[in-house]
């Protein structure tokens, strides 16, 4: 099976203009992210996320090593015909109109002339922007720009799709609504490479996750593997009661087994927000039931709740 | 995967963003408001009733306009619609998509020129119809100056702002080599002007070249000759403004003079961003 995207020994040096001095970014990273799957690339400021994700994307020539998207070398332009991408805090053309610049992007991707516009008005309608396509970029608000991001990364149907910082000043809703999509576009087949620093939604939705520190990857593997305490089970249980602690203890020592403690489940505060706002159906446990939800039940404003800039 | 190969349809398509973008921002105003200038300008020459002479100042003026705010608009322009790609980060959105940086070039080129074209057309006409209008009064109030009719030849002012169109397209294509290399927007428009008053004097260095003694002043000079454009070619206003027509293979010669260097500095600018790290 192909991969989508295969890294052997990158490294990526940037001189600083003093002599030979030089500030290594990626050092011989060596990652390989299988198809169909969502990847979250984390790691602090200044890991190496962005001038990998540039190298992926062709921007940043690597200093050694090599990267494929797909079994094509990344520095060759076809790799990026199936790629959407989405900048840390995208800044778009301030005059065109939503409309316009999903269109603008989706004719610079080739998508057919025919079925331009009906994508076009799809994927905004995908992000909840339907009723805003028709203004002027310059006038939304921080979490419109993130979804009008999305909406250009999705337009000419990639199959792969990396998202830097996606949720990045959008607000908890907004944010669900982003997961559930990135949980639908997996549905649909896309691999999707995430850099977030909200780990909460990383561990919501992250299939593998690989974290990188000064340019080193540190950390890689399957999430539930990395997170699990394999030596521990939890068990939840109705009706408990404190006197049923001593009698517990017992029976558990008598296989061998410990209890280590006893702890009130809690609800996620993002489940809590969400069941306040109205938007309950983007807090269900299952994740794939809730993508369906979220996909049915759009925001019918297609505005932010965050204030929108005055035009 | 099939290959992506060069498209000419991504060019036009960037070269009309970069169009719209520079109509919708200030710079439609701002040749608006030129315009206008000129236009309220001719209300002060209507009063000095010179004659024919009249006719002379006026295209001298108009023409000077031309060339001021066309070379002031080609650095400008060029400057903000491509540095401001790299600067506000756009370019990394379009650069991650299909599209080969020499698509990205020539699209701004295509759009800036388009942009240089509607302001030199704009500015002619206008000075075209302030010429011929005034010229009708004058040849009212001193019909013995005109026994042969109009002395202006308008097919020659518009062979003015053509000529003049293709001298702001070769600045546009300097600047953007400039661009493709530079870190701020202030540098790039500052080192354009200053290769802007290089390419107007560049005939002083062309004639001295070969009686300077010291070698590698004489080097030097040659470069300057060899390599950058002589703007003083495009300077055809006076000739007109004189009555002298233009003569048919002296006019190709200044257009093909012309595209050859817009063609050079395109690739110049194509080599340097090539590889130029976003």
């Amino acid at each position: 099976m192909i991969s989508a995207i295969k890294i052997e020994h990158l490294t990526k040096d940037f001189p600083l203009g003093f002599g030979h001095l030089k500030l290594r970014a990626v050092d011989d990273l060596s990652l390989e992210i299988a198809d169909n799957q969502v990847f979250g690339l984390l790691g602090p400021n200044g890991s190496g996320k962005s001038t990998t994700i540039k190298i992926i994307l062709g921007l940043l020539a690597p200093t050694s090593g090599n990267c494929r998207i797909f079994s094509t070398p990344s520095g060759d332009v076809s790799s990026r015909r199936d790629v959407g991408f989405l900048p840390e805090a995208p800044y778009f053309y301030r005059y065109l109109t939503g409309f316009e610049l999903v269109h603008f992007f989706g004719r610079i991707c080739q998508v057919e002339k025919s079925k331009l516009k009906d994508r076009v008005e799809e994927v905004i309608e995908w992000v909840g922007l339907k009723e805003a396509a028709h203004r002027r970029v310059g006038t939304y608000s921080k979490g419109m720009l993130q979804r009008i991001g999305l909406a250009q990364a999705l337009v000419h149907d990639p199959k792969l799709v990396i998202l830097d910082e996606p949720t990045a000043g959008v607000d908890p809703v907004g944010s669900a609504e982003i997961s559930a999509l990135i949980l639908k576009l997996k549905d649909q087949g896309k691999t999707i490479i995430l850099c977030s620093h909200l780990l909460g939604q990383v561990e919501d939705i992250c299939d593998r996750i690989a974290i990188l520190n000064r340019g080193e990857l540190i950390l890689e593997g399957e999430l539930k593997d990395l997170v699990s305490k394999k030596d521990l089970k939890s068990i939840l249980v109705q009706n408990y009661r404190d006197d049923f602690n001593d009698e517990l203890s017992g029976w558990l020592r008598a296989r061998e087994a410990r209890m280590v403690g006893v702890e009130q489940p809690q609800y996620s505060l993002d489940r809590v927000f969400l069941e306040h706002v109205g938007r309950s159906e983007l807090a269900r446990e299952n994740l794939s039931e809730r993508a369906e939800a979220a996909m049915e039940h759009k925001p019918a404003s297609g505005k932010d709740s965050d204030k929108e800039k005055t035009p | 995967m099939n290959k992506v190969i060069f498209s000419p349809s991504r060019i036009f398509i960037i070269a009309k963003n970069t169009f719209l973008e520079a109509v919708r921002q200030k710079f439609f105003s701002f040749l608006v408001v030129i315009a206008l200038g000129i236009i309220l300008s001719s209300q002060v020459f209507r009063d000095f009733n010179f004659g024919a002479p009249e006719l002379k100042f006026i295209a001298d003026f108009g023409f000077g306009a031309i060339v001021l705010f066309g070379s002031v608009l080609a650095i400008v322009a060029t400057a903000q619609l491509f540095f401001s790609e790299i600067e506000n980060k756009t370019a990394i959105t379009i650069l991650a998509k299909p599209i080969f940086r020499s698509e990205f070039i020539f699209g701004k080129f295509l759009g800036v020129s388009l942009l240089l074209l509607v302001f030199t057309a704009m500015m002619t006409i206008i000075l075209t119809v302030l010429l011929f209008w005034r010229e009708g009064t004058i040849m009212r109030l001193h019909p013995d100056a005109f026994v042969e009719g109009r002395i202006v030849a308008y097919a020659d002012v518009f062979l003015y702002g053509i000529v003049q169109w293709l001298k702001f397209s070769i600045l546009c294509t300097i600047t953007m080599v400039i661009a493709s290399f530079s870190n701020t927007n202030l540098y790039s428009v500052i080192l354009s002007f200053v290769i802007l008053l290089i390419c107007h004097l560049q005939y002083l260095a062309r004639d001295a070249w070969t009686e300077i003694d010291f070698v590698p002043v004489q080097i030097a000079v040659f470069m300057l000759s060899a390599i950058f454009p002589n703007f003083q070619l495009f300077n055809i206003g006076d000739q007109i403004a004189l009555g002298e027509s233009i003569p048919f293979d002296m006019g190709a010669r200044i257009v093909g003079y012309a595209l050859i260097y817009i063609l050079v500095f395109n690739l110049l600018a194509v080599f340097s961003f090539r590889n130029r790290e976003i």
